[in-house]
């Protein structure tokens, strides 16, 4: 490596570094949701997810995002109701382990808010969302936060007798924050 | 029997009203815990949980009223010991039904679920969700539960002693 060489490529490593944050710091990130069970609420999370994400505020047409999601590390604090998601009626983790979000588009909509247009597939389903960011920095860190409402039946989550919505509501609020790598 | 040596209206209605509760709460605790995870398992352990509410208010009350409205003399055939015995049963009936509903409660806390009372009150959550936790509380709410009705059983024998044995007509303090 030339001298010049190495200049260009410490400039754009700061400048990278400065710009964008990618790549996923997922003990550093969070993926928990809150339904309704007999109207109560009901928290819960995923233990182990992992994601390649390129955000770059000045160039969103480069950026994007991609998660997967283990469902078999939700964390539901009841062995009998998670032995129940796993199953058939719920995510089926035998046949869909995972759950996988695309993005297909970033837009800047002002300030430190964003939108993130993409694909969620669960169950072998897939369905077009948008999910809103609030982008901030923490610690040199780039921290992207949210949270959306789906509705479980989308995605057949919840078949059966379960597809009553007065023993576990349809709609499950979830929240993101997703901890990019500086 | 003199007016004095009764107990209070409030306090009989109270005994048996609570009482008639725990025995449905406890029933439908053994049923609930040994169903298989479905809507109506939900269903029926939500109207448990209402119904502890129910009955932990009530117990509040209860001993508010006790506090404030000396109870009956106990009857003056009794030795000491058996004095101090049943006045110990009575505490540790007391504070088990107090300390059964809040295990309830922290069980279903650390397990995720808020209490919802009459789908109406939100229970703020007293600790956060563990699985380790709620499977500890689980198993001290239900040691509990069982530990309040041996000792209401023990209250029960000692009350149909007094009753039929020593022929004190006890049992004529709590009927209205």
């Amino acid at each position: 490596m030339t001298r010049l060489d190495r200049i260009v490529v410490a400039v754009l490593l700061l400048a990278g570094g400065a710009a964008w944050g990618s790549g996923l710091v997922p003990e550093k990130s969070s993926l928990s949701f809150v339904g309704k069970q007999m109207g109560a609420p009901v928290e819960g999370r995923f233990r182990y997810f992992d994601g390649d994400i390129v955000f770059k505020p000045a160039d969103l047409a480069h950026s994007h995002a991609r998660i997967d999601v283990d469902l078999a590390s939700i964390d539901l604090a009841s062995d009998e109701s998670e032995s129940e998601i796993k199953g058939k009626s719920w995510f089926h983790v035998a046949t869909h382990p995972k759950a996988v979000f695309e993005s297909t588009g970033i837009r800047a909509l002002g300030g430190d808010r964003y939108e993130v247009k993409g694909r969620l597939t669960v169950k072998g389903v897939t369905r077009e969302l948008t999910l809103p960011l609030q982008v901030h920095s923490v610690g040199g860190s780039t921290v992207a936060e949210g949270s959306t409402v789906l509705r479980r039946t989308d995605f057949n989550v919840g078949e059966g007798v379960w597809a009553d919505p007065d023993s576990v509501a349809l709609e499950v609020r979830v929240n993101y924050k997703m901890t990019l790598k500086p | 029997m003199t007016q004095t040596q009764k107990y209070s209206s409030t306090a009989i209605t109270l005994h048996w009203l609570i009482a008639l509760m725990i025995a449905v709460a406890f029933l439908v605790g053994l049923y609930v815990a040994d169903l298989e995870l479905s809507p109506w398992k939900l269903k029926v352990l939500t109207w448990h949980k209402w119904t502890g509410v129910t009955i932990f208010l009530l117990v509040l009350f209860r001993i508010l009223w006790r506090l404030s409205h000396r109870p009956p003399e106990m009857p003056a055939g009794m030795s000491d010991l058996m004095k101090k015995l049943a006045h110990l049963t009575h505490l540790a009936i007391y504070l088990l039904m107090v300390i059964v509903p809040i295990l309830g409660w922290l069980h279903s806390s650390a397990a995720g679920v808020s209490v919802v009372y009459f789908n109406l009150i939100t229970l703020p959550d007293l600790v956060g969700k563990d699985k380790a936790l709620s499977h500890l509380f689980g198993e001290l709410h239900e040691n509990g539960a069982w530990a309040l009705v041996g000792l209401v059983g023990l209250h029960v024998a000692a009350a149909l002693k007094h009753q039929l044995v020593d022929k004190d007509n006890l049992l004529a303090r709590m009927r209205w």
